[in-house]
């Protein structure tokens, strides 16, 4: 043991990480069937945009008893959705990672998709009103270019 | 110490801000009405440059080429026209081409004004060169 | 001294008030005089800034803890490199380093326009100082950064302070919030020529001209901002996140985006005098994106890790948005026929397509952003009820959207401008996308399943096939005219037209970067509780404990892990993770170690301690494949940024010899 071999010479560090490190090493729970459960379920330490299955804050108050409770339900039989449903009871809609597909929070996944529509949408008309394919040359413009030709080659010449 | 640190900084900023004489003010930068122009042609001849860059690197097709280059010719006439219309508009008449655009009975070089850099002679007074854009001094009249 | 900063403060706020009134008077009235007494004014604001910015950081420094934002922020021990850094470690000092930033580019656009844009100027002089203005404000008032304790009332003496936040003192952290602040406000400046264009009606592009090289120093500076603070996050964290789709990221990221559509549809103006209205909607876009941003990382309207604590100055920022947002419709909209196109579309298959397309999916993933971002706060007032947008929705709706846009970045400079045929386009495409095909079944038959990631290395292949074929083409035919060797020639190419092949540079450094975050789908990780003499292995590494140390020193008390890596029983490496517990503010944080490779980094992070009596370390590691991709992505778009900054090499000679015998109007010099 660490603390038996060598003293730690320092007190001032234990008092200081006393309150800070309750590690219970939760990600001990973490077997790949709690990971594909907890990647549905969003971490609501506060201090996060990760899922349960994500979160890597060690001793996160949220995701460490949430992946323990997985782990426990699994053990006793529950199938994913069910987890998952008991999570939102719980927790409210807010559990889940992703907003549900269902009601006015369908709007957060169609929305970014009806943009792409409406964009997609402008730039056709775009084209419709700026597309005008090889203007047919105009006498006057041929007349300008005759006019302007001698000009425009002895500049071109220096170009390159 | 404080109050008098405080005056100081007060007064520095209004008298920086306010004491503003006439001989302050800027000489504006010789603005040309053909600014706008300039820039026009200035893009479209950049945009002939690259388009036979890229036509030699095999990007486009001769037949697209030639398109494109007989359009782009077509605009910088077009932008050239302009740019006469307005020096007409404006009087500046230097000799050479526009010459031909607005026949005017050319200038001698006993009443014109001659710019002192290269030469070239207007009939009325500039105060920049209309050939080669340096300041034409009042007076270097021949 | 405080009071004395106070002033100064107050004067520069006193001086923007004035400064606008007179640039717009002066402009109305035709009194040149009082332009450039405005003018005087913001030499003078940027000096009284100065001033006061000097102030608050010579009280971090020596410690002056009487005040509010020193005791908060700074502490004794701390080195003097974080006490500088503390100016803007706090919600007042970086409100006073946004002001100080954008009075010195006012200072500076005034000064180097003196002589130019006569008429234009007082207007962009007032939009500039209506900002300045705005900010001096909110540090006047609601934050001000020289708010004094209650000394004298009980409290008599305040011996030491709080400290910077110990996860911030870390170098990258101490360039990130300046280089973004750098960015943020640079946009001021392009859209105050661009409104100042419109409400003179300007003839021609001169706006774009003027501050071309402003807005692609200003997106560098922005870029560099983002990127040093996902490498922050990735080295100070301790969990290798460099991304966590957090609403401040976000808020950071959106201006971005949105400049970077403006830097490519500007093009279009430039090249053909087209989209002139998108373009203003562009650049007014991401200025208040930009306001935006602030006002998301201040206001505390969304909950984040590195929002500043909450304030009531987000009142002050929706009606500042709201009126400037009125405003610059209004005038676009007032303003239509000034900004008729000037060209048409030529075909459909176009690199004027293209670009259509560049700024779609560039906009519809900020749109994507900027609705996850706020969606929570919309459904809960509609429904009521709490939801979470967490990074799997943002990975779900903007990873093939960044696949798309890796693709366009393809594609677009490949097609010619005005038209382009079918035929050219096969030719110029057979040998990258073979090129991108044959990666995608080398990586298949490797056992690569992941089809994301399969499409990323693919589409990467194939997007530096083109540039380099771009490069390579370029340099031959100049090396064929001039007779120097490809390399020369290569350098010639760019030098000839700096702003097309330093941007080509920028996207490699793109893909660069998504050749980095498309490893991410091959992370590894694991937690370990281990003694002295343990073993445990991640991926192909074996991990030996050799030691475990611990101590202090004034500022923090530490512990550490001393660890050595084989791999396949050879010693590659020793790797030292290290917790710290800082005194002044009693937070930890993780010094993590990493071994940094091309093709993998290790990064171990000494967690914690157990507390259940066996008091064994708890050791994290990590195996995060080609993330080195994105810091070497970095530094490329470092270097093609400034690439585009190099004037290129060809004048416009034949631009120039345009007559300009012209007598000027003696228009500024009425009185």
């Amino acid at each position: 043991m660490w603390s038996g071999m060598r003293q730690l010479q320092n007190r001032l560090l234990l008092i200081l990480t006393a309150g800070l490190c309750m590690a219970q090493s939760s990600t001990e729970y973490l077997t790949p069937a709690v990971r594909r459960v907890g990647e549905k379920l969003a971490c609501l330490c506060g201090a996060c945009k990760n899922t349960v299955a994500s979160c890597q804050m060690l001793g996160c108050h949220y995701a460490g008893p949430a992946r323990e409770k997985i782990a426990k339900m699994l053990a006793a039989g529950m199938s994913d959705q069910a987890i998952i449903d008991e999570f939102v009871r719980k927790e409210g809609l807010r559990a889940l990672a992703v907003p549900p597909l269902e009601g006015f929070n369908l709007l957060g996944w169609v929305m970014p998709f009806v943009a792409i529509g409406i964009g997609l949408a402008g730039i056709y008309l775009f084209i419709r009103r700026f597309h005008k394919p090889a203007v047919a040359s105009a006498p006057t413009d041929a007349a300008l270019l005759d006019k302007y030709h001698e000009q425009i080659e002895k500049d071109l010449a220096k170009l390159d | 110490m404080l109050v008098v640190a405080a005056a100081i900084l007060i007064a520095g900023a209004l008298f920086f801000v306010f004491f503003v004489r006439e001989k302050d003010l800027p000489a504006p930068a010789p603005q040309s009405p053909f600014q706008h122009l300039d820039d026009r042609k200035a893009a479209i001849y950049e945009n002939l440059r690259d388009l036979q860059f890229e036509y030699r690197l095999g990007k486009l097709s001769e037949e697209d080429y030639q398109k494109t280059k007989a359009e782009l010719q077509r605009e910088l006439a077009r932008i050239l026209a302009e740019i006469d219309a307005l020096k007409q508009k404006l009087g500046v008449l230097p000799r050479g081409r526009s010459a031909a655009v607005a026949p005017s009975p050319a200038p001698t070089p006993a009443r014109g004004f001659t710019c002192p850099h290269c030469g070239a002679t207007f009939d009325r007074e500039l105060k920049y060169c209309g050939e080669c854009g340096k300041p034409m001094t009042p007076g270097a009249s021949t | 001294m405080e009071n004395l900063g106070s002033l100064a403060i107050l004067l520069a706020l006193c001086l923007s008030g004035y400064a606008i009134l007179a640039s717009l008077v002066g402009k109305w009235r035709d009194k040149p005089l009082l332009v450039l007494s405005a003018e005087r004014a913001v030499y003078g604001i940027w000096a009284l800034l100065t001033i006061a910015s000097g102030i608050l950081v010579y009280s971090l420094i020596t410690g002056d803890f009487r005040l509010a934002y020193v005791a908060g922020h700074s502490n004794r021990a701390m080195p003097v490199f974080f006490k500088f850094a503390a100016w803007w470690g706090g919600m007042e000092g970086s409100l006073l380093l946004w002001a100080w930033i954008l009075s010195s580019y006012s200072a500076l656009v005034v000064f180097t326009n003196r002589f130019r844009f006569r008429d234009m100027m007082p207007y962009v002089v007032a939009i500039l100082m209506a900002v300045q203005c705005f900010f001096l404000l909110l540090i006047s008032f609601p934050e001000n950064p020289f708010q004094v304790l209650a000394v004298g009332k009980g409290i008599t003496e305040v011996p030491d302070g709080n400290g910077l936040n110990p996860l911030l003192q870390y170098w990258a952290m101490v360039i990130h919030p300046p280089m973004l602040y750098l960015g943020y406000v640079g946009f001021v400046v392009p859209f105050a020529f661009a409104m100042g264009s419109l409400i003179t009606r300007q003839p021609g592009d001169a706006w774009i001209h003027t501050t071309r090289r402003w807005t692609i120093l200003t997106w560098g500076f922005q870029s560099a901002g983002i990127l040093l603070g996902a490498g922050w996050a990735y080295a100070v964290l301790g969990w290798g996140g460099y991304w966590g789709w957090d609403p401040v990221e976000n808020a950071s990221l959106l201006p971005w985006i949105t400049a970077t559509a403006f830097l490519h549809s500007v093009m279009m103006q430039e090249k053909k005098g087209m989209m002139k209205v998108w373009n203003m909607v562009l650049i007014s876009a991401t200025f208040f994106l930009c306001i935006f941003g602030t006002f998301l990382t201040r206001s505390g309207i969304v909950g984040s890790v590195h929002a500043f604590a909450q304030s009531p100055i987000g009142k002050y920022f929706v009606a500042f948005l709201a009126i400037g947002i009125a405003a610059t419709i209004y005038l676009i909209l007032d303003r239509l026929d000034y900004l008729k196109s000037e060209a048409h579309l030529e075909s459909v298959l176009s690199r004027e397509s293209s670009f259509l397309f560049n700024n779609l999916i560039l906009l519809a993933s900020c749109f994507a952003v900027l609705w996850g971002t706020i969606f929570p706060v919309i459904s809960e007032a509609v429904t009521g009820e709490k939801i979470s947008v967490d990074a799997p929705f943002y990975n779900r709706v903007n990873v093939p959207i960044g696949l798309f846009l890796l693709f366009l970045t393809g594609v677009g400079p490949l097609i010619a401008w005005r038209r382009s045929s079918i035929e050219s386009l096969k030719k110029a495409f057979l040998w990258p996308s073979l090129l991108g095909l044959s990666v995608m079944a080398a990586l298949l038959i490797a056992g690569v399943r992941h089809f994301y990631a399969l499409m990323s290395f693919g589409l990467c292949a194939f997007v530096l096939a083109t540039i380099l074929m771009e490069f390579w083409k370029g340099s031959r035919a100049i090396a064929a005219k001039t007779g120097q060797n490809l390399l020369l020639a290569a350098v010639e190419l760019t030098h000839r037209n700096t702003r097309r092949y330093g941007g080509y540079i920028v996207h490699m450094a793109i893909v660069f970067m998504f050749i980095g975050f498309t490893g991410s789908a091959f992370n590894l990780d694991s937690t370990n509780e281990v003694r002295v003499g343990d073993k445990f292995s991640i991926g192909r590494y074996e991990l030996k404990v050799r030691d475990l140390l611990d101590g202090d020193n004034d500022n923090y008390a530490w512990r550490r892990a001393v660890i050595d890596v084989y791999i396949g029983g050879r010693q590659v490496a020793t790797l030292n993770p290290e917790q710290r517990v800082y005194k002044a503010s009693r937070q930890s944080t993780s010094e993590v170690s990493i071994r940094r490779r091309l093709n993998e980094d290790l990064y171990l992070n000494f967690a914690g301690v157990t507390n259940d009596g066996r008091n064994l370390a708890i050791i994290q590691s990590y195996v995060f494949p080609l993330v080195s991709w994105i810091w070497i992505g970095f530094v490329t778009l470092l270097f093609g940024t400034a690439i585009c900054l190099i004037p290129s090499k060809v004048k416009m000679q034949y631009a120039r010899t345009e007559v300009v015998g012209y007598v000027e109007r003696h228009a500024a010099v009425t009185k």
